[in-house]
């Protein structure tokens, strides 16, 4: 295997972030979160997941999409894409996967989201393989593992004195290019999993559409979002005008995150609303993860982050929600 | 299907309104003409396509396509003021500069009726959609059966398009029922709910295809009425709408179980959409 000293390492990513933008595990606060950082000596080393997952960095929570200049009835528009290089140091494969999750809807499916698709091609993704799974973790579930390089460019496993480095794709290749690695005899450590817990098959999730567990569960729900929030593959926007200055006729075409748990998602001018009940709401949320997204794009839209669990503040807990679901299958 | 602004699905074409003319109290028709290479991209759209229409500075939203290409090289969209956007919109007058982004959705398969009679079933702004299956029918007499519309509103105030009734009356073969909930002292014309008066009419479902197009709980009692007159779900279509973003399939917010209206509607068979219909309500 080829292994970077923890050294090398640090002067390879100091060497990055003057070159491009590099966004890495950092404690803001007292939270950990991925951040831009000017030096490796900000990186957070030891730590499970950040709070919030990568996406924000290819779908932010609120961005511009274009300008709006009024003169007389004369209207000029101006498109704002996003321009530059990032590389984002220490993914974890969890938000990795999330990001492939995307690309599913945001690329693949025509016509690809213009915003999304630049800051996926300009951003280089250093894996970090997790030493272990955290408490709320449940990769293994849905068909991840702590340690899986696939929707990396670079993974990189902490072995004796640095790294291990697999270069997974040719971009990563290239950002590896000039780096001093190691050939070091033996294999990748094998990280602690834990166990997996049973999952409803996707045919099944239809017959479990009326059932009044949904209405139960969504009892002590408090609409908040959060869960969409923190979710590294939730992606329902919303896209208004705002105005950019005072006094001025110019705006700015703004998109930002929303969530099917909100009351006023589905909301329509006038006032009907087909999903008034939580209920309904929150069913709408496990059905889009589980089975709705996975027939219109493909992959599930759940990476086994366990975010939504750590952020629910009412202990809403989706594997409760999924081995409740296996049971009555069973 | 999506004719993008050079590659930015985002992006709207600029339009400017040549014509804006009351229909109702709180309802405009608007006309647009476009301008920077919208015109291509809407050379050809289908009746029960739609677009998003902006009004720069507050946001954009959706709207059904109320004319054909046919008709000439602009854009009819009618707007009933409910929200921030349509507020924008009525506040334009002519010669203002609206965005348009489209066209979007699937559309009526107006080749598969050809030879069939049709029930055109509109309820208040949800006959706008409508209105193109009905040009194209009035367009191409010869090639389509009998035509029965059935026109509803609440008030005869709100019933859209009233300076057409006389020539879709007049046109042979087509035949056009209105009914109103709340008549006036001049109204001399059916009163009751579109369901009561499609229960009187009870038109055969022989060789006959249905097209619904109104209000969530309408579109739902209509079905229930349509199947009591035998209707197969295969030969009744509605057009939905929902809150929706971006049109493009990307937002997500405008999901029928897994189907999403902007991209796999606004047009649906009761038979894809008959189980949905219960998320829609």
């Amino acid at each position: 295997m080829d292994v970077i000293t923890s050294g090398a390492l640090a002067s390879w990513l100091d060497r990055l972030a003057a070159e491009s933008t590099l966004i890495a595990p950092r404690s803001v606060e007292g939270v950990l979160l991925y951040r831009p950082v000017t030096s490796s000596a900000d990186i957070a080393r030891d730590f499970t997941r950040p709070v919030l997952s990568i996406k924000e960095f290819f779908f932010p929570a609120t961005e511009r999409l274009l300008t709006i200049e009024k003169t007389g009835q004369t209207i000029t528009l101006q498109q704002t894409l996003p321009e530059g290089k990032q590389v984002i140091f220490g993914v974890r494969p969890c938000d990795a996967r999330g990001m492939k999750v995307m690309d599913a809807l945001f690329i693949e499916t025509s016509p690809a989201d213009t915003y999304y698709a630049s800051r996926r091609e300009n951003t280089t993704l250093i894996g970090l393989a997790c030493k272990e799974m955290g408490e709320s973790c449940f990769c293994t579930s849905i068909g991840g593992t702590p340690d899986d390089h696939r929707d990396m460019d670079i993974m990189l496993t902490e072995v004796e004195g640095g790294y291990a480095v697999q270069a997974v794709t040719s971009k990563g290749k290239a950002l590896l290019e000039g780096v001093p690695l190691q050939e070091r005899p033996g294999h990748l450590p094998k990280q602690v999993i834990t166990a997996s817990f049973p999952f409803p098959e996707t045919a099944y999730w239809p017959l479990r559409f009326n059932d009044a567990y949904w209405e139960q569960m969504s009892e002590r729900c408090l609409s908040c979002r959060i869960c969409a929030y923190v979710c590294p593959t939730c992606r329902c926007f919303d896209i208004r005008d705002e105005p950019l200055a005072v006094g001025k006729d110019q705006y700015e075409r703004i998109r930002c995150w929303d969530s099917c748990a909100g009351e006023a998602y589905r909301r329509i001018a006038g006032g009907h609303n087909p999903r008034a009940a939580k209920g309904q709401r929150l069913r709408n949320r496990f059905f889009c993860k589980f089975y709705y997204y996975p027939q219109q794009y493909g992959p599930l839209a759940c990476t086994g982050c366990g975010r939504c669990v750590d952020a629910c503040p009412v202990n809403i807990d989706i594997t409760e929600v999924m081995s409740h679901l296996a049971e009555v299958e069973a | 299907m999506i004719d993008t602004n050079g590659n930015n699905p985002l992006m709207p074409y600029l339009g400017r309104l040549v014509e804006v003319k009351d229909m109702a109290p709180e309802i405009k028709l608007f006309r647009v003409e476009l301008l920077n290479g919208g015109r291509e991209a809407f050379a050809s759209y289908r009746p029960g396509q739609f677009a998003f229409v902006s009004a720069f500075g507050i946001g954009e939203a959706p709207f059904g396509l109320a004319s054909t290409p046919q008709r000439g090289g602009t854009l009819e969209f009618a707007v009933q003021r409910l929200g921030s956007v349509t507020t924008g919109l009525h506040e334009l007058g002519e010669g203002d500069i609206v965005g348009v982004r489209g066209p979007m959705g699937n559309w009526f398969p107006m080749e598969a009726f050809r030879h069939k009679d049709l029930l055109v079933l509109g309820g208040g702004i949800g006959g706008a959609p409508l209105r193109p299956v009905i040009q194209t029918v009035l367009d191409n007499r010869p090639d389509y059966g009998h035509l029965t519309i059935l026109w509803a509103a609440r008030h005869p105030s709100l019933l859209i398009f009233r300076d057409e009734y006389a020539v879709w009356r007049a046109t042979p073969d087509t035949e056009l029922h209105l009914t109103v909930d709340q008549p006036d002292p001049d109204w001399d014309q059916h009163v009751g709910l579109i369901t009561d008066l499609l229960e009187e009419l009870a038109p055969s479902p022989k060789n006959t295809i249905a097209i619904t197009c109104g209000p969530p709980i309408m579109i739902y009692y209509v079905d229930q009425v349509l199947r009591k007159l035998g209707f197969a779900p295969e030969q009744s279509y509605v057009t939905l709408e929902a809150r929706m973003h971006c049109g493009i399939g990307k937002c997500g917010r405008c999901n029928l179980g897994d189907k999403l209206i902007c991209v796999d509607g606004p047009v649906f068979s009761m038979a894809e959409a008959g189980d949905l219909l219960e998320s829609f309500l």
